[in-house]
C-alpha cells in the first residue's frame, strides 16, 4: 500500500499506453496480447506446484470493431486507473462499470461487468500488477474465519487486533478484500477447514468443531474469492497449517477445491499467489455417498457434462480424481453437504469428519 | 333415325337447302366470334392491341427497308370514340399492296416464311383496321409516301365485311412532311382504362429496340423514348423449313408444290439441313415404314437337315448337271458365307451365282430359273413347307424358332423360363409361316402384332406373365435384325396423293437425325444492346444481359436472351417487374399464364441474393427482369400472342439465360455488400481510433499520433500520402503509394501543381495546361507493396490530387 507501488503500478499501466502510442507513430494496428484464459491453456508450473497460463495467446486488435472498441476501453480505464492510484482512491469493480457510463465516449462504455471484469484481468495480466495493486477490489464477498487464531488488521479507521474466536461474534472474522494488510499474531490451530456452504459452517460451529478439533474454519461462500484463497495460502505458508476442503459432492464443488488448491484458470496468472497445491479433498466424495449410504439426487445433464469436462481438465488429471468422477458417473448420483444430516445433527462431527481427517492423517 | 332416312328419297331438294345454309361465314362474324383470341375482347384492350399491331407493323416496315425506325403514335379524344394515329418513316407503301396490308384478314408474307419477324400471322394489322371499320362505322385513313416521291397519297379504305374484300373509297394526292413513311389513322371505340399497360408496351418495345425513336402524345400526356444505338438490328435471312418442324399437311402441299420428280431430290430442295446423304437416311427409314423390312435368318449350317445345295439343285431343271451343281453349291456357299440372309439379298445372290456359274459353263440361267432357285433357297432358309403333303419331322424343329429363340432369350430378363421363351419362339416362328408375304416383309406396327399375339398365347397357355418391356424388347431385337428393302421409293407425285405414305414420310423425318437448323434467320438483340436498352429506360444502379446460343425446338430455332437491371430509381416495394418480349414484341397481357413468368418464379433467387417471400415465385426488391425470346415461330397459348406457351427447351433456355445474368447480379450485390459493410468499418473505426490516439497521448503526454498508416492498414486500404520536404530553395515532393489490401492494384494519379515540376521519378509524365501542371502516374501495386512517385517544385506551388483505378471504399488519400 505504500506510495512506491502506488507509483509503480501506475507506471506500468502508462507504459502499456505508450506501447499503444508507438504502434500508432510505426503505422501498425495497434494491439496487445494476452494468455488465452482456457482449460486448454493451462499448465502444471513443476517449480512452483501451480497451474499457470501456457504459452497460446489471444491478441486483442483494433483491426475489427470489436478489437478497436475493446482498445478503447482498455485506454480509457488505464485513465481512470492511473488518476485513482494518483489520488490514491480505491474503487470495485462494480463501480468501474457504472464508472464508464460517465465517459464521455460512448464506444468507451461497457456492456456489462463482465466486460469490465475481463478488462482488468487483460491489464493485470499485460502490466504484471495485481487489481488490487491497482485499487480495484471485488464487492465484499463476506467470506469468514472462525478458530483459535489471532491476528491483527491494518484498517483504514488504524490497527485492529482480533481474535477470531474470542473477538467475534456467531458470524466469525470477515476476510478484508487485500488479505495482505493481515499479520498473523499467534495461533493455537492444528489445521485449516474450508467449507463451502453456510448452512454446514453453522453446524460446525454451533457442534463447536473449532474449539474440540483446534480448526480454523474458512467459509468459501460458493465458488471462493481471491481474498479468501489467499488468506487460506498465507495461513498455509506463513503458520504451516494443513488445509482441508470440504464441499457437496458434486461437479461444480470440485471445481471449488481446485481453484483452492490449483488455482482458477481465470485467475491463473496468480496462481503463485492464490493456490495452496498442498489442500487436500475432505469430501463429500462419490466414494462416501456409497459408503454412508446418504440420501442423493439424480445427476443432470449439465452435472454429467461438467464432469467429462473435468476429466479432461488438466488439473483433475490425478488417479484420485479419475477414479472419484468415474465412479460419480458410474452411480450417477450427487449429494450436498447437509445429506450427512440424515445420519443426525452430529454425524458429521462426531463420525465423518474425524474419521475422514484420521484417514487423510491430518488428525 | 330410320323415318328421316326413309324420307330423304321423297325430298330431294332437302340436300340443296342444307346447302345453301352452309355458306361461309362472314369475316365481320368471324372477328365478332373470334376478337378474344385477336386481342379485341374490350375496348380497353382493343386500343392497347390496335397501337401493338400498328406499331410492330411500323418498326418491321422500317427496319425491313434498313431505316432507323422513327415513330409516333398519338391517340385522340374523339366523343365517345378515340383517334389513333401511328406514323413511321418506312419505305411507304404502294396504292397495289396497300388494301392487302391492311385490309384483308390473313394476307401477310409472314406465314410461311421461316424467318424471325414480329408479325407472324397476318391477322395484326388488318384486324384492328376490321375493329375500328365495326366500332366506328370510319374507314382506315391511310397516308403514304414513298421514297423518292414528290407527293404522299391519302387513301381511305373500307372492308367489305362479307366478301373479305378491301375497298379504296378515296385515293388522293396529299401533302406530308415526312420525307417517306406510312400513316394509319383508326377511329374506334375504345377507352384508356388500359392505360398501364399501353405505357408498358412502348416503354418496353423502347427497351427492346434501342435502335428506334418513339414517341407517344395522349390526350393529357406525351413520352418520348430516345435511340440508344444506330445499329439496326441484322437482318435474317430466310431459311426453308427444318424436316423436324412441319406438319403433314405442310409437307403434302409442298408435295404437290415441288419440281422435284424424285423423294430425295424434293428432300434437298425444299428443306434445310439436308444434303444426299441425310436425304439417304430419311428414304430409308421411309423404306422402313412404308414397305417394311424383310426378315434375315441365319444360314444353314452343315450340321442341320436343310440343304440349300440340294433344294437349289433338284428345283433346277435342264441345265446340265454339272453347271446345276456349280449353280447350286455357289448359291450354298455365298448364303452359308453371310450372318443373315433376308429374301432380296438372296435374290442378289442367286443373280450373281447365275451369272458366274453361266460364265464358266456357257449356260444361261434365265429369270424363271433364278425365280426358282430363289424360292427353293428361301424356303428352305426360311423354314417353310418344301411342298404340300412333305411335312418336316415332327421331331424336328423348324430352324426359325431356333433363330427367333436366341433373339427372344437375348432380349428377355434371364429370370424367364426357357421353356416360356422357347415356347414363344415357336408361337413367333408360326406367325411368319403364315405370313402372307413369303418374303417375310413386314412393318414395324405389325411386327409388333405378331410379338403380342406370340405373347399373349403364351401368357394363355403358359400360365406366366410376358410383360409390355419384354413384348418391346423382343420386337426391338427382331426389328435389328431385318433389313431395309432396296426397293425404290414412290415418287414425289405419287406421294402427293397418298396421305398415308406422306405420313410415313413425315415420320422418317422426324426420326432421323438431322443437324440444327441455320441461325441467321434470327436476330437476337445481344447482351450488350440489351443493358443500353435497359439503361435507356431504367435508371438503376446495375445492369446485366445475356444471350444464348441457338437452340431448337420443333425445327424451329430460337434463341433466349435475358436481362436485369437493379438499384437506383426502381420500385423497391412489392416484387420485382418482369419484362417479356417475343421477337421484340413486348407481351403486356397474361403475364401468368405465360412460360416466362412461370422460369422466373421457379428460380431461387435467394441465392442470387434477391428477397424471395418463402424460397419460390416473384423475387421482391427494385430489380427488372427482362427476357426476350425470339425464334422464328415463338409457341404462343393463343391467337393473340400475350404469353410463351411452355415448350421445355424454351424455358430450359429461358432459365439458363436469367441464371447466366443473374449470376453477375449476385457478383455485384456481394460486392456491394461487403464495401457496405467496409464503409459501415471505416465509420465506425473512423470514430474509435482517433479517440483512441487522442486518450493514448492523453495518457502518455504526447502529442497526438499519426495513425493514417494504421487505419489504411487496418481497412486493408490502399493509402496515397504525400509529404513534402524543404529542399533548396524549393520543396522536394514525396507521393507514397501503400497497398494494404489483398488484391494487386492498379492506380491512376494526376497531381495538380501550380509551378512548373521537375526531377521527376521514373513513369511519371507532365503536361501544361493554362498555368497548371498535370503530373500523370501510372502504377501497379502489388499486395503489401509500395509505390513512389517524387518530383521537386518551387515553395509556393500547392498541390491538388486525384486518384483513380480503386473504389473510393478502399482508398486513403493524405493530401497535405
Amino acid at each position: 500500500m505504500s506510495a512506491d507501488n502506488d507509483q509503480q503500478a501506475r507506471e506500468q499501466l502508462i507504459d502499456l499506453a505508450a506501447q499503444f502510442y508507438d504502434q500508432f507513430e510505426l503505422g501498425e494496428i495497434p494491439h496487445m496480447s494476452v494468455p488465452t484464459r482456457t482449460k486448454s491453456n493451462i499448465e502444471y508450473d513443476e517449480e512452483k506446484g501451480v497451474w499457470v497460463y501456457g504459452d497460446r495467446t489471444s491478441t486483442r486488435s483494433a483491426n475489427s470493431v470489436r478489437g478497436a472498441r475493446k482498445l478503447l476501453k482498455a485506454v480509457y480505464t488505464i485513465e481512470f486507473l492511473a488518476d485513482q492510484l494518483e489520488e490514491g482512491r480505491s474503487s470495485t469493480l462494480r463501480e468501474l462499470y457504472y464508472l464508464s457510463e460517465s465517459w464521455d465516449n460512448e464506444n468507451a462504455q461497457f456492456s456489462d461487468q463482465d466486460e469490465s471484469n475481463g478488462l482488468i484481468e487483460d491489464l493485470e495480466i499485460v502490466s504484471g500488477v495485481t487489481r488490487e495493486d491497482f485499487h480495484m477490489r471485488p464487492e465484499e464477498s463476506g467470506a469468514t474465519i472462525m478458530g483459535p487464531l489471532h491476528l491483527r488488521e491494518q484498517t483504514r479507521r488504524g490497527e485492529r487486533e482480533i481474535h477470531c474466536q474470542k473477538d467475534v461474534g456467531e458470524g466469525g472474522y470477515q476476510i478484508p478484500n487485500n488479505p495482505d494488510t493481515i499479520e498473523f499474531l499467534d495461533n493455537d490451530a492444528d489445521f485449516i477447514l474450508a467449507v463451502e456452504t453456510g448452512g454446514m459452517r453453522d453446524r460446525l460451529v454451533e457442534n463447536g468443531f473449532d474449539e474440540e478439533y483446534n480448526a480454523l474454519i474458512v467459509h468459501l461462500k460458493g465458488q471462493p474469492a481471491r481474498a479468501t484463497r489467499r488468506i487460506t495460502k498465507r495461513l498455509h505458508d506463513e503458520l504451516d497449517l494443513p488445509v482441508t476442503v470440504f464441499t457437496d459432492g458434486d461437479p461444480w464443488s470440485y471445481r471449488i477445491y481446485g481453484s483452492v488448491a490449483y488455482g482458477s484458470i481465470k485467475s491463473a496468472h496468480l496462481s503463485e499467489y492464490l493456490a495452496t497445491p498442498e489442500a487436500q479433498f475432505v469430501g463429500i466424495q462419490p466414494a462416501d455417498i456409497v459408503e454412508y449410504d446418504l440420501p442423493t439426487d439424480p445427476l443432470s445433464d449439465s452435472d454429467r457434462n461438467a464432469l467429462e469436462s473435468e476429466l479432461e481438465d488438466p488439473r483433475f488429471q490425478t488417479d484420485y480424481w479419475e477414479e472419484q468422477i468415474e465412479l460419480q458417473l458410474d452411480i450417477d448420483k450427487k449429494a450436498e453437504q447437509q445429506a450427512l444430516a440424515s445420519r443426525g445433527l452430529d454425524f458429521v462431527t462426531d463420525t465423518y469428519l474425524p474419521e475422514r481427517l484420521d484417514a487423510m492423517d491430518v488428525l | 333415325m330410320t323415318s328421316f332416312q326413309s324420307t330423304l328419297g321423297d325430298e330431294p331438294g332437302i340436300a340443296e337447302e342444307l346447302a345453301e345454309n352452309q355458306r361461309a361465314i362472314s369475316i365481320a362474324e368471324f372477328f365478332e366470334k373470334n376478337k378474344h383470341m385477336l386481342g379485341f375482347d374490350s375496348g380497353a384492350r382493343g386500343l392497347v392491341t390496335a397501337v401493338k399491331e400498328a406499331v410492330d407493323n411500323a418498326l418491321d416496315a422500317a427496319e425491313e427497308a434498313g431505316i432507323l425506325p422513327d415513330i409516333y403514335v398519338e391517340i385522340q379524344e374523339e366523343g365517345d370514340y378515340y383517334r389513333l394515329v401511328v406514323e413511321d418513316n418506312g419505305p411507304g407503301i404502294t396504292k397495289e399492296s396497300l388494301p392487302k396490308v391492311f385490309g384483308k384478314l390473313l394476307y401477310g408474307s409472314r406465314f410461311h416464311a421461316r424467318e424471325q419477324s414480329r408479325g407472324q400471322q397476318g391477322i395484326g394489322i388488318s384486324a384492328a383496321v376490321l375493329y375500328s371499320q365495326l366500332t366506328s362505322g370510319k374507314p382506315a385513313k391511310i397516308t403514304s409516301r414513298t421514297q423518292e416521291a414528290d407527293e404522299a397519297q391519302y387513301f381511305e379504305l373500307i372492308v367489305d365485311t362479307d366478301e373479305n374484300e378491301p375497298e379504296i373509297s378515296v385515293d388522293e394526292t396529299t401533302s406530308w412532311d415526312r420525307p417517306h413513311g406510312t400513316r394509319i389513322e383508326l377511329e374506334m371505340e375504345a377507352n384508356m382504362r388500359a392505360r398501364s399497360q399501353l405505357h408498358d408496351y412502348i416503354k418496353h418495345t423502347a427497351v427492346v429496340n434501342p435502335h428506334a425513336r418513339l414517341e407517344l402524345r395522349e390526350p393529357k400526356a406525351h413520352f418520348k423514348f430516345e435511340r440508344a444505338t444506330d445499329q439496326l438490328p441484322e437482318e435474317t435471312e430466310e431459311i426453308r423449313p427444318h424436316p423436324h418442324g412441319v406438319e403433314l399437311g405442310t409437307v403434302m402441299k409442298m408435295l404437290s408444290a415441288t419440281d422435284s420428280h424424285s423423294i430425295s431430290g424434293f428432300l434437298q430442295e425444299e428443306f434445310t439441313r439436308v444434303g444426299k446423304k441425310t436425304a439417304d437416311s430419311v428414304i430409308d427409314a421411309f423404306r422402313d415404314r412404308y414397305y417394311g423390312r424383310e426378315m434375315s435368318w441365319t444360314p444353314p449350317t452343315v450340321s442341320e437337315d436343310a440343304d440349300v445345295a440340294a433344294a437349289v439343285e433338284s428345283a433346277t431343271a435342264n441345265k446340265g448337271a454339272e453347271a446345276t451343281t456349280a449353280f447350286a453349291e455357289t448359291i450354298a456357299e455365298a448364303v452359308a458365307d453371310t450372318d443373315r440372309i433376308a429374301h432380296h439379298e438372296l435374290l442378289e445372290v442367286v443373280a450373281s451365282s447365275a451369272e458366274s456359274v453361266a460364265e464358266e459353263y456357257g449356260t444361261t440361267f434365265g429369270d424363271t430359273v433364278q425365280e426358282n432357285a430363289v424360292e427353293a433357297a428361301w424356303r428352305t432358309i426360311a423354314g417353310l413347307e418344301v411342298e404340300e403333303g412333305d411335312e418336316p419331322d415332327a421331331d424336328e424343329e423348324p430352324r426359325t424358332v431356333t433363330d427367333l429363340y436366341e433373339l427372344a432369350d437375348e432380349a428377355t430378363s434371364t429370370r424367364k423360363d426357357d421353356e416360356v421363351v422357347h415356347a414363344f419362339a415357336t408361337r413367333l416362328a408360326g406367325k411368319f409361316e403364315d405370313v402372307e408375304d413369303s418374303r417375310h416383309r413386314l412393318t414395324h406396327g405389325r411386327l409388333r402384332e405378331y410379338v403380342d399375339r406370340a405373347a399373349d398365347l403364351t401368357e394363355e397357355y403358359d400360365d406366366v406373365a410376358f410383360g409390355d418391356t419384354a413384348r418391346e424388347n423382343v420386337t426391338d431385337a427382331v426389328w435389328d435384325v431385318m433389313v431395309t428393302v432396296p426397293d425404290d421409293p414412290p415418287l414425289v407425285r405419287e406421294l402427293a396423293d397418298d396421305r398415308d405414305a406422306a405420313s410415313d414420310l413425315v415420320d422418317a423425318m422426324r426420326a432421323t437425325d438431322i443437324m440444327a437448323p441455320p441461325t441467321r434467320c434470327l436476330s437476337p438483340i445481344s447482351a450488350d444492346l440489351i443493358e443500353a436498352g435497359l439503361k435507356k429506360e431504367f435508371e438503376a444502379d446495375f445492369y446485366a444481359a445475356a444471350t444464348r446460343d441457338a437452340e431448337v425446338h420443333g425445327g424451329d430455332p430460337f434463341i433466349v436472351e435475358a436481362g436485369i437491371a437493379y438499384g437506383g430509381d426502381l420500385e423497391a416495394e412489392g416484387s420485382v417487374d418482369v419484362l417479356r418480349f417475343a421477337n421484340r414484341v413486348p407481351l403486356v397481357y397474361q403475364r401468368g399464364a405465360c412460360a416466362t413468368t412461370d422460369v422466373v418464379k421457379s428460380i431461387g433467387w435467394r441465392n442470387y441474393g434477391l428477397d424471395q417471400p418463402g424460397g419460390s415465385g416473384l423475387p421482391n426488391g427494385s430489380a427488372v427482369i427482362m427476357v426476350h425470346v425470339a425464334s422464328t415461330n415463338v409457341p404462343f397459348t393463343s391467337e393473340s400472342k400475350d404469353a410463351v406457351a411452355n415448350v421445355p427447351e424454351i424455358e430450359d433456355e429461358i432459365e439458363l439465360a436469367i441464371r447466366e445474368a443473374a449470376r453477375e447480379l449476385k457478383s455485384y450485390l456481394n460486392k456491394r455488400r461487403s464495401m457496405q459493410k467496409r464503409r459501415r468499418k471505416q465509420s465506425v473505426l473512423g470514430e474509435i481510433l482517433p479517440e483512441m490516439a487522442r486518450k493514448v497521448a492523453e495518457v502518455t503526454g504526447n502529442d497526438e499520433p499519426n495513425i493514417d498508416d494504421a487505419l489504411a492498414r487496418i481497412m486493408n486500404n490502399v493509402l496515397v500520402e504525400r509529404s513534402v520536404e524543404a529542399n533548396g530553395d524549393g520543396q522536394a515532393v514525396e507521393i507514397v503509394v501503400e497497398n494494404h489490401s489483398s488484391t494487386n492494384e492498379s492506380l491512376e494519379l494526376t497531381d495538380i501543381v501550380t509551378a512548373e515540376p521537375t526531377h521527376l521519378s521514373d513513369g511519371a509524365t507532365v503536361v501544361e495546361m493554362d498555368g497548371e501542371w498535370f503530373v500523370k502516374w501510372e502504377t501497379d501495386v502489388g499486395s503489401g507493396d509500395e509505390a513512389v512517385l517524387e518530383y521537386e517544385v518551387a515553395d509556393d506551388a500547392s498541390f491538388d490530387l486525384d486518384v483513380k483505378g480503386v473504389e473510393t471504399e478502399k482508398l486513403t488519400v493524405t493530401d497535405q
